[in-house]
């Protein structure tokens, strides 16, 4: 049977989740089908269609889905999903808000965010924290799975998948969208970045985080991330939050500055290729992680580091 | 600066050794259950680690007095002073009927340890506050209780102790503050007062002073002081505020350790007299003193243990971390952390250990404290009294003498990180020195043991505790614990010699029982100690059998036991033989030769 | 209005967890358990919606072990007013307590059931959407703020590009993130009051649902571990390092 991934989207592109999870659906094996669910989301089916790899989009085109609502999203996937033995999407917030809903829905088990597949119906996901890999079987028909994207390569694009158009299932009329706060940002999403610099509470303040952190980011075009602790202290917003109930990140390089490395912040950027730290305390945990670690006041390091990245 | 409370520690020696169900199974304790008593300490690690542990640092700057005579607590102490308040911890053991939760001492006492642990300086303000509740409760006019009692159980009011004069310290004889009667019924009170902890702050809308002072026909000595109520703000019969009274903080002192506690000289009368209101009847303020003095010094002896306690924690957070030196007998030249060195290991089980033995016997204290008050036999009550009686200057004299010898261990597992202050463990060095002063020297205390509390009773109850280990040590020789059986039981020997030589001594020429006092008291502690620990190692041996028997909990409670049998207890030969035989060279020199 | 809130009981957030040594699963025999931190948010939030005059009853749900009931009894000391344990030695994955929560709510009728995001044992992120599936109700995960009327309840969401804001109508689930609130320190006067507060008792045979695990753990694992290192001197040869060494600039 076939596989179905669900695509994470603004109407317009998909975001880069997408790819790793059909990279994932490879792994498993089978035929390859994505849906997109949108509201004029055109250029997102044309954007899926175009992975390599992909048999099928299927566009499922109406207002109820235009902001992503898991009501109205689970019942039109609940629909399609029993003619498929995987479904699976993003371990984003599109993708965690959502398959529960769709499991619970046809009475199987959801699988959260693995990170490997080792055949049809067994695969690996952290636990505690990431502190634990548990390898689990599921028996259930329909194996409803997120995926932990910095797990899985991007699946190549090139490819020439078929358009199916899809009857939208109708408004749940549960929940409507009130609207959003998006950071902007001309940065690299973080979840996708090749490089990510990330703050923590030692920068002090917000402006202080802004002023140190974002050129050192712009500079390597790098995405910004930061610490719970600078979140909480509110430095930085919340969808920055690196760790493991953040986002899990896994770029070329990480480079944490002023952050001490709390477990949980680890737990979200371990995989990482290389990680630098910058800390004033040399017994700071985050020197256990790191492969290069320099020792240093963020405020005397960081302003060398530009001035070494000019030359 | 991380504080982990050790409950599991705790919740042991309150079950295992303090026999927390019997307890609760006291008349009036029916409100308190085991369960109960979980919760509680949960719920008070919890806060002693998140909102007291991280202002501890920050307290070592300490608070700032202001030429209008106002003082101002160190950073994040108000707020964690709110919070305490508001979470009711204030009340733990004040009395019910005055908003307090009155629970047993031996809870109150478990929980005292973790505020002690986490900021010792800012403890001092609650433990304070409860012995003047306790004074007030026991000795003022029911109208007298009725104004302060509720605001001061609450937390909303804090409560001080004005004893001490420059001229006046372990000699209270010596006091000359004045009280004269005013027509109002009231009295008028002049005088300095000195070393008075948490004397004036910004923590609490009012401060209650108990001061002690002389009424104009006062008898000479300590027969002749009584004991009033100070308000820094008189209350109105409302219960509202109203205005400052004549009694001001004109200094803080700069001390030692302890700095996130203002010590205040505290002038009273400086325009005419400080209105006051006589606690009970005149002239038996020193006596009223004493009704409370064994909380305040089980508190203190609680306090030494606690600062121990957060040094050991420290210690082995930093042996761990700290990586020096290829491990002994290794071939590898790699270095290892610290916390493998022989010589660190005997560091912290020495610290451990005694941390262990100290707060079993202090629980078992505070358990004998609520049996002397509430056990429905008599004979039970008079036999718990005079245990709290002989277990007091213990508690309080070895606990805190030996916080100054494992808080300097702490140091020393630092090495030089520990000398500078940026560890912190310095801090813990600090604060750990005033615990064997204040409440009673160790050299008071030690006179306290063999005079009142052991040779004025002829020494029963030193005998009834020493026969109590040597059953603990047979129970031990029978459960196959050999090695510490007879550690126990050859230290009860010694000791048992230097209760016959004090006893004899005491009588026939007091000076020499006085020369071996402080040795006698950390005699007692250690063999008492090693009492305890023998009955934890019993317990963990018997538990180890249970089904869900924590193993490695059990197994490191037994293996602590059996290294105080055979680090500590040897120790006691040694201070036998200078009780009973050193006392004459100790005295011998004439005092122009020093 | 009735607040319904699942607490789970979890090993404390500061225990390090060990693998068994057969690999079998986690060794948390005597470890410290406590109320899953996401779920102490979401005790918060229904004692706050109480006290602000919005919910007039809060109905505490736990499930799994007899020893819940400390779990439930914290909640209780928080500010709730009654709790229901379920109680079973099984083993509870999220869609079976989905639906013995669904049983629950079904006697319960409550118009506002607020859950933890996720439990920090199995990391599933789970039970509230599936409840919420089961009921067929609106769900607003992952909240930062909740904001709730006669009819309907505005949740603001934790999400990857920021914040959204959606409108649910009620009755709805609402699941927890981490800056929706700071919770309380219990009071010890609660503390006290908690033993006193009525704790009901329930099974999944009593409530008619099978909670057979549809997931089978083959084994867990350790992840490999990273190691330190070097440290760098200076910011030059960090510089020097990642272009030549590493190879990532």
């Amino acid at each position: 049977m076939a596989i179905l991934v669900i695509a994470e989207h603004d109407n317009q592109s998909l975001k880069a989740g997408t790819l790793n999870t059909v990279s994932a659906a490879q792994k498993i094996g089978g035929d390859i089908h994505v849906l997109v669910a949108g509201q004029n989301a055109g250029a997102a089916a044309e954007a899926a269609k175009g992975i390599a790899g992909v048999a099928k989009v299927l566009v499922a085109d109406a207002a109820e889905y235009a902001h992503g609502l898991a009501e109205n999203l689970a019942a039109l996937i609940v629909g399609l999903a029993r003619s498929y033995s995987h479904v699976l999407a993003p371990a984003s917030t599109y993708g965690k808000n959502v398959l529960p809903r769709v499991a619970a829905l046809l009475d199987v088990a959801q699988i959260s965010e693995i990170t490997a597949i080792e055949s049809a119906d067994t695969f690996v996901r952290p636990i505690y924290a990431g502190n634990v890999m548990a390898t689990v079987q599921s028996s259930d028909s329909v194996k409803v799975i997120t995926v932990r994207t910095t797990a899985f390569e991007a699946a190549a694009t090139g490819g020439s998948a078929v358009i199916e158009n899809v009857d939208a299932a109708g408004d749940a009329g549960l929940s409507t969208f009130v609207g959003q706060e998006l950071t902007k940002s001309d940065r690299p999403e973080l979840g996708a970045a090749k490089i990510i610099v990330s703050g923590g509470r030692a920068l002090g303040s917000e402006e202080q985080f802004k002023a140190v952190i974002e050129p050192l980011a712009d500079k390597l075009g790098a995405a910004v991330g930061a610490s719970r602790a600078a979140v909480d202290a509110g430095y930085a917003p919340n969808d920055y939050q690196v760790g493991q109930t953040g986002k899990v990140v896994a770029p070329q390089l990480y480079l944490a500055v002023g952050i001490s490395g709390a477990i949980q912040h680890l737990a979200g950027m371990k995989d990482s290729k290389v990680i630098v730290a910058i800390n004033k305390d040399e017994e700071a945990p985050i020197f256990q992680v790191a492969d290069y670690g320099l020792v240093g006041d963020l405020f005397t390091v960081v302003p060398e580091l530009m001035a070494e990245l000019s030359k | 600066m991380i504080y982990n409370a050790p409950v599991k520690d705790i919740r042991f020696a309150l079950n295992a050794l303090a026999d927390l169900p019997a307890i609760c199974a006291l008349p009036g304790n029916e409100d308190c259950t085991v369960e109960l008593v979980d919760a509680i300490l949960e719920e008070a690690a919890k806060f002693a680690e998140g909102v007291l542990a991280p202002t501890n640092r920050a307290g070592d700057a300490g608070a700032k007095w202001s030429p209008d005579f106002s003082v101002r607590s160190p950073e994040g102490f108000k707020e964690a002073w709110q919070q305490y308040v508001e979470a009711g911890w204030a009340g733990l053991r004040a009395p019910a009927e005055f908003g307090g939760q009155g629970l047993p001492a031996l809870v109150s006492t478990a929980a005292e340890e973790m505020w002690c642990s986490a900021n010792l300086a800012f403890s001092l303000a609650p433990l304070l506050t409860l012995g003047a509740v306790e004074a007030i409760h026991h000795h003022a006019s029911e109208a007298l209780k009725a104004i302060y009692l509720p605001r001061m159980s609450t937390g909303e009011w804090t409560g001080t102790m004005n004893l001490t004069e420059p001229q006046a310290g372990s000699d209270l004889a010596q006091v000359r503050s004045r009280a004269v009667p005013a027509e109002d019924g009231s009295y008028r009170i002049t005088g300095q007062k000195i070393f008075i902890t948490w004397g004036e702050h910004d923590l609490a809308d009012n401060i209650v002073h108990l001061v002690l002072a002389r009424l104009p026909d006062a008898p000479a000595g300590v027969k002749g002081i009584s004991l009033f109520i100070v308000p820094k703000f008189l209350v109105n019969a409302d219960g509202s505020l109203g205005a400052r009274n004549d009694v001001r903080c004109v200094s803080l002192e700069h001390k030692l350790g302890i700095h996130g506690s203002p010590t205040a000289v505290m002038s009273f009368g400086d325009e005419g007299g400080a209105v006051g209101y006589l606690v009970g009847e005149p002239n038996k303020g020193l006596n009223y003193m004493f009704t409370m003095m064994n909380h305040a010094r089980l508190g203190v002896g609680i306090e030494g243990m606690a600062v121990s306690e957060r040094a050991y924690q420290k210690a082995v957070e930093y042996a761990r971390e700290r990586v020096q030196s290829r491990a002994v007998g290794s071939p590898e030249a790699t270095g290892v952390a610290i916390i493998q060195h022989p010589d660190i290991r005997r560091m912290l089980m020495t610290m451990k250990a005694q941390i262990e033995a100290q707060r079993a016997l202090a629980l078992y204290t505070a358990a004998a404290l609520d049996r002397a008050a509430r056990h429905p036999l008599p004979e039970e009550k008079a036999r718990n009294q005079a245990l709290v009686n002989f277990l007091i200057p213990i508690v309080k004299g070895w606990n805190t003498e030996q916080a100054n010898e494992i808080t300097s261990m702490a140091v020393q597992v630092h090495g030089g990180m520990g000398y500078v202050e940026e560890t912190g463990v310095a801090q813990y060095y600090r604060d750990a020195r005033i615990t064997a002063i204040y409440e009673g020297t160790t050299g008071i205390q030690a006179l306290d043991l063999i005079g009142r509390k052991t040779a004025s009773e002829n020494g029963v109850t030193a005998r009834a505790l020493l026969a109590e280990a040597r059953a603990t040590a047979d129970r031990l020789a029978a459960a196959g614990e050999a090695s510490l059986s007879a550690n126990l039981s050859g230290a009860v020997v010694e000791a048992e010699r230097c209760v016959a030589f004090i006893l004899e001594s005491f009588a026939s020429n007091p000076r020499l029982a006085a020369a071996g006092s402080v040795p006698f008291l950390k005699l007692m502690g250690i063999v008492l100690g090693g009492w305890q620990m023998g009955r934890a190692g019993l317990a963990a041996l018997s538990q180890q059998g249970q089904e869900d028997a924590d193993a490695d909990f059990l197994n490191a409670k037994l293996i602590t036991a059996r290294f105080y049998g055979e680090h500590l207890l040897p120790q006691v030969s040694g201070l036998a033989a200078a009780i009973v035989e050193g006392a004459e060279s100790a005295l011998a020199l004439p005092e122009s030769a020093f | 209005m009735k607040v319904l809130v699942a607490v789970k009981r979890v090993v404390d957030y500061n225990v390090k967890v060990r693998v068994k040594a057969d690999g079998s699963d986690v060794d948390i025999a005597n470890v410290k358990m406590s109320m899953n931190p996401f779920d102490e948010i979401a005790v918060e939030e229904a004692v706050r919606l109480k006290e602000a005059g919005k919910a007039t009853e809060i109905v505490a749900v736990s499930m799994g072990v007899k020893q819940c009931e400390e779990t439930l009894r914290t909640a209780l000391a928080m500010g709730a007013d009654r709790a229901i344990l379920v109680e079973t030695d099984a083993e509870l994955q999220p869609l079976a307590v989905a639906k013995l929560l669904k049983e629950v709510v079904a006697k319960e009728q409550p118009q506002l059931v607020i859950v933890g995001k996720q439990a920090i044992d199995d990391d599933s992120n789970q039970t509230g959407q599936m409840l919420s599936a089961l009921l067929g109700w609106a769900q607003g995960t992952f909240a930062s703020k909740v904001d709730l009327a006669d009819a309907s309840v505005d949740v603001t969401r934790e999400v990857d590009g920021g914040l959204e804001t959606v409108k649910l109508k009620l009755p709805a689930v609402v699941t927890t993130d981490l800056r929706l609130n700071e919770p309380r320190y219990v009071k010890l006067p609660n503390i006290m009051a908690a033993k006193k507060k009525p704790l009901d008792k329930t099974t999944p045979a009593d409530l008619g649902v099978d909670v057979t695990p549809r997931l089978k753990t083959l084994k867990v694992a350790e992840p490999a571990k990273r190691s330190a290192g070097v440290k760098v001197a200076s910011a030059a040869e960090l510089v020097a390092k990642l272009k030549n060494e590493a190879k990532v600039l």
